[in-house]
């Protein structure tokens, strides 16, 4: 064979790099991981499209290549009976089977690190102190941070101290959302009934926007939570302000602001005296039954200024 | 038992009221507007060269399998259409409204979409172009292509297929009724559950979603068995399954795939439908309702549905790259292995759909590895063509450049979906425009084969080509769209872009965003050179011979064009895998057989078409539960399955010197030409 496969590898670099180094990636979210989870994400994202550069770039090359050598009027060599070669039906199933193998091993090994549950990369790093639990409900079309060890909650509101491990128990009231924060933690599902866990550490202080991914219904646009990472002096006086707030979340509270809401602008609110158990009596609620429907009329009115216009669901 | 329904209902129009017509809305009045005209402009010519009786008798009652594959290609062409413009709808939407102080028209806060009526079109997009465009005009091409294929005089059942055909174009109607009475889904094309269940989708939206889908894929489902059929019990004498082409061999594996993924699909939507009429907890998220069983039986259907999809269209680049290589396929038997390996992973992979829902590192590692196997055979495939490439001689006609660059959007196709399928970078991007962008690369290379197989078919059937320098204008406005389109989508995946959003929250994806509708214009450039292309064809009509492409391999390309109703008349005798390059070499592609047989044909027949529009009455009657409707529609079903099961028409037959009469002058055997009445067989002369 006289294809000379190896001159061209090289070559399968080049579009990582060029990505990198070639324009400005300040919008690039993805491309500037903060936490050691995140980190681990973008170094899979970028091993895995340099090991598949290998295999595609090549062929893609060859491709172009056949298709020039080979047109009519070239008058290349042809040779019009020729359709099989057992050294190359070996490679053409040996070398994917190479490449498969070796992102298989990659595979599970990312996989167990940025686990949410449980990354295997924090458990290397421990944090100083014990983890940081925040309950999270998504409502329509609302997320509802509760702090248990600090007795206070926030709407659209993620405030955690920097150095710190931070641990997520998500539901969801009505639909199901997926609960993300680009460079910061996984994605993660946020199931009615039924509980999920994220996990991620806190290096640097900064702002950052966290999302619903999944689509919730006609609010799901609007369905943006602020996240801070703080100095451990501004997490506690953000706690100290969130407590002195004169609503308390007790279930009866809740249920009330659970009702379908577009909160433009994500506008935070605070409670005060949050109720301990209020995220296991979501979930029992929700397997239970409870719902939290959204009319068609609501759905209309989401963002139109037919019908009375957007006074009705939004803040 | 039944469930209590939010609004009026009446026991003669159910849940039907002045109200659910939008003729408040000036897009759908203007949409009406438009789809009125074109329906009288079409009647009022049919009645004015009085073609009524022509249509009647030689197409909707027709079983040949040729006919029935145009009409398949042309509901499926109208769908793609229609769907193009839902998509070029949610860019335009997603250009304006972009951050708090976007202006609005058309009575939206931003934009000109509010969103009650952008999830509309962004779920009507995806359920059309997979469910109405992309599986019917596949299914168009198999079934025009495969019975020539493989020497067959018909499908096996041809009754069969015609109500497959019909039960479809009942599906597709029904949601394009949506758009005038009521409203369609909003809950995206996978019916994000609960999002579907009543509580929270209360009006008639899914059940149009979901009553489309069941009656279409019933449809669906018994092509399956009746292409299964055909290419085991009907190919020629002499083709071994060692000699079969690869393109039957995709509609095999395909078509397997259909028959065994698409009833999970008719089970998971008819659990749905007992949710919603009967109020079941399935799928509820409480009292004992599992809604991750909805999630995990609808990928179960859906993944493999990907590769019913894709695998077509793999096998029309296996046709299409030899013949203009001037070669044989490479790696015949490997590319067959890889077909099957294909198909039977495509059962194990499901998962990928949803590796967030926190099932943990073992069972995500599991359907990780699973998906990355499907990289094993597809790269087969791909090597296979290149070297099917190397040394030939190659010609760019239409057909070649589609297939080329469907080769291409397979490479960036792929190499995401690797990305994809490793369960860390799925966290980061999952549920974002960068797997959209990854998907239309896949749906796209099926596109792409779609028209390359139009192409490449269209003059066997028609009896002329299709015009080649209004074809490579089409071609390359429609990939440099692609290009523009999915390079701008796969950055702002990376930018932290998620799917389905009516409001764009960031303004930073801006450029992007206008980068993508950009390219939306050159495709609406691309669909004007796609329909001068079929004008100036339609205008020219230059007849063809019997192999218009003159490097052609295949049994199809041996018959005449356009191919005789009775495909060919006398059933060949195969010699070879590449039959038509063989008896090319052998200087046998223009032999002529000496004497003629007895052809036995099935007679037309409208029991399809009428079961077909009693099914749309039935999915109208459940949509608005107007339950007299539904209720005497799914009796006159039975009636008619029933008269038909006593019909004793065995066909009629060709005497010898009719099919020699037709053999010279063509024109009178083509597809479009009326054939006289004849009459049935007795039951002493089919003996």
């Amino acid at each position: 064979m006289r294809l000379k496969l190896s001159a061209l590898k090289p070559l399968a670099t080049l579009p990582a790099l060029l990505a990198l180094a070639g324009c400005d990636t300040g919008n690039y979210r993805l491309f500037h991981p903060l936490t050691a989870v995140a980190k681990v994400q973008w170094w899979a994202t970028l091993f895995e499209a340099g090991i598949m550069s290998l295999i595609i770039v090549p062929t893609a090359i060859l491709i172009a290549w056949f298709i020039w050598r080979y047109r009519k009027s070239a008058n290349a060599k042809y040779d019009p009976a020729w359709s099989h070669s057992l050294v190359l039906e070996v490679l053409v199933w040996g070398v994917p089977l190479v490449i498969v193998a070796i992102c298989s091993l990659i595979s599970i090994r990312t996989t167990l690190d940025v686990e949410p549950y449980a990354p295997a990369v924090l458990a290397k790093n421990p944090a100083d102190t014990a983890p940081l639990d925040i309950d999270v409900i998504a409502t329509d079309w609302q997320w509802l941070f509760i702090y248990p060890q600090q007795h206070v909650a926030a709407i659209d509101e993620l405030v955690v101290p920097e150095n710190s491990v931070v641990h997520l128990r998500l539901t969801s009231t009505a639909v199901v959302n997926d609960f993300f924060i680009p460079q910061i933690a996984p994605m993660i599902d946020v199931m009615p009934g039924m509980r999920t866990e994220d996990t991620f550490d806190t290096p640097d202080p900064g702002s950052y926007t966290g999302f619903s991914a999944d689509f919730s219904g006609a609010g799901f646009s609007w369905m943006q939570f602020h996240t801070h990472i703080v100095t451990p002096a501004g997490f506690g006086a953000w706690v100290a302000q969130a407590a002195a707030s004169p609503v308390q979340l007790s279930y009866q509270e809740f249920t009330k602001l659970a009702q379908p809401t577009v909160n433009e602008g994500n506008k935070p609110s605070y409670f005060s005296n949050a109720a301990s158990n209020l995220f296991d009596n979501v979930v029992t609620a929700a397997q239970a039954g409870v719902v939290y429907p959204v009319p068609d009329n609501v759905t209309k009115q989401v963002a139109s200024l037919e019908d009375g216009g957007t006074a009705a669901t939004t803040k | 038992m039944q469930v209590a329904i939010q609004g009026p209902w009446s026991p003669l129009l159910g849940r039907l009221t002045l109200s659910a017509i939008p003729y408040t809305n000036p897009i759908l009045v203007g949409t009406f507007a438009v789809a009125a005209l074109i329906a009288l402009v079409v009647a009022g010519a049919v009645l004015y060269y009085k073609k009524l009786g022509y249509l009647w008798r030689e197409w909707l009652t027709t079983v040949d399998h040729k006919k029935i594959g145009v009409m398949y290609i042309i509901v499926g062409l109208v769908m793609f259409f229609r769907a193009f413009v839902d998509g070029l709808m949610m860019r335009t939407q997603q250009a304006m409204a972009i951050g708090p102080h976007s202006p609005g028209v058309l009575g939206a806060q931003h934009g000109y979409l509010p969103p009650f009526h952008f999830d509309q079109v962004y779920s009507a997009h995806g359920t059309i172009m997979i469910l109405f465009a992309a599986t019917p005009l596949l299914t168009g091409l198999t079934n025009v292509v495969v019975p020539l294929q493989i020497g067959a005089r018909d499908m096996a059942f041809p009754y069969m297929n015609a109500l497959s055909l019909w039960l479809t174009t009942a599906g597709a109607i029904l949601v394009m009724l949506s758009l005038f009475v009521g409203d369609f889904s909003s809950a995206g094309w996978v019916g994000l559950i609960p999002l579907t269940e009543l509580p929270y989708s209360p009006g008639v939206g899914v059940d149009y979603w979901m009553w489309a889908i069941q009656i279409s894929s019933i449809g669906t489902t018994l092509n399956a068995i009746n292409m299964i059929v055909t290419i085991i019990k009907m190919r020629a004498p002499g083709m071994g399954w060692f000699r079969v082409p690869v393109f039957t061999w995709t509609t095999l594996s395909t078509n397997i795939i259909g028959l065994t993924a698409f009833p999970i699909l008719g089970v998971v939507l008819a659990l749905l439908g007992a949710d919603r009429y009967l109020g079941t907890h399935f799928f509820t998220a409480g009292n004992g309702g599992n809604l991750m069983l909805y999630t995990n039986m609808f990928w179960i259907w859906g993944h493999p549905e990907v590769y019913f999809l894709v695998l077509p269209a793999f096998g029309i680049f296996s046709e299409i790259i030899p013949t203009f290589s001037e070669k044989p396929l490479f790696g015949y038997t490997t590319m067959v292995a890889a077909t099957f390996a294909i198909a039977g992973i495509s059962w194990a992979v499901w998962l990928h759909h949803f590796f967030t829902m926190g099932a943990g590192a073992d069972v995500n590692g599991f359907f990780s590895i699973a998906t990355m196997l499907v990289g094993i055979p597809t790269g087969v495939k791909v090597f296979n063509w290149m070297f099917t490439l190397y040394r030939g001689r190659l010609t760019f006609t239409t057909p070649m450049l589609w297939a080329l660059a469907g080769l291409f959007l397979l490479l960036v196709g792929g190499i995401t979906g690797m990305m994809l399928a490793i369960p860390a970078i799925n966290y980061t991007v999952h549920n974002s425009v960068f797997v959209i962008a990854h998907f239309h690369c896949m749906v796209l290379l099926v596109a792409a084969a779609i028209f390359a197989g139009v192409v490449y078919w269209f003059p066997k059937v028609f009896g002329f080509q299709l015009d080649e320098k209004n074809g490579l204008m089409f071609f390359w406005s429609f990939i440099t769209a692609t290009a523009i389109v999915f390079t701008a989508m796969f950055a702002l995946g990376f930018q932290g872009e998620t799917r389905r959003l009516d409001y764009i929250f960031n303004p930073a994806w801006r450029p992007m965003l206008w980068t993508e509708e950009a390219g939306m214009m050159l495709y609406l450039v691309s669909i004007f050179y796609f329909l001068r292309m079929l004008y100036v064809s339609l205008r020219d009509r230059v007849p063809v011979a019997s192999d218009p492409w003159g490097t052609a391999r295949t049994l199809e390309f041996l018959t005449h064009s356009p191919v005789p109703f009775y495909n060919f008349a006398v059933t060949p005798q195969v010699n070879a895998r590449d039959e038509l390059a063989w008896r090319r070499e052998h200087g046998l592609d223009k032999a002529q057989p000496e004497a003629f047989e007895p052809i036995h044909m099935p007679s037309n027949t409208g029991v399809p078409i009428i079961i077909g529009m009693l099914s749309l009455t039935l999915g109208f009657g459940l949509i608005w539960r107007i339950w007299w409707m539904a209720g005497f529609s799914l009796l006159a079903i039975i009636i008619a399955v029933i008269i038909r099961s006593f019909d004793k028409n065995l066909g009629y037959e060709l005497k010898p010197e009719e099919v020699a009469a037709m053999e010279r002058n063509l024109a009178t055997a083509s597809i479009i030409a009326e054939q006289p009445a004849r009459t049935p067989l007795t039951e002493a002369e089919a003996h």
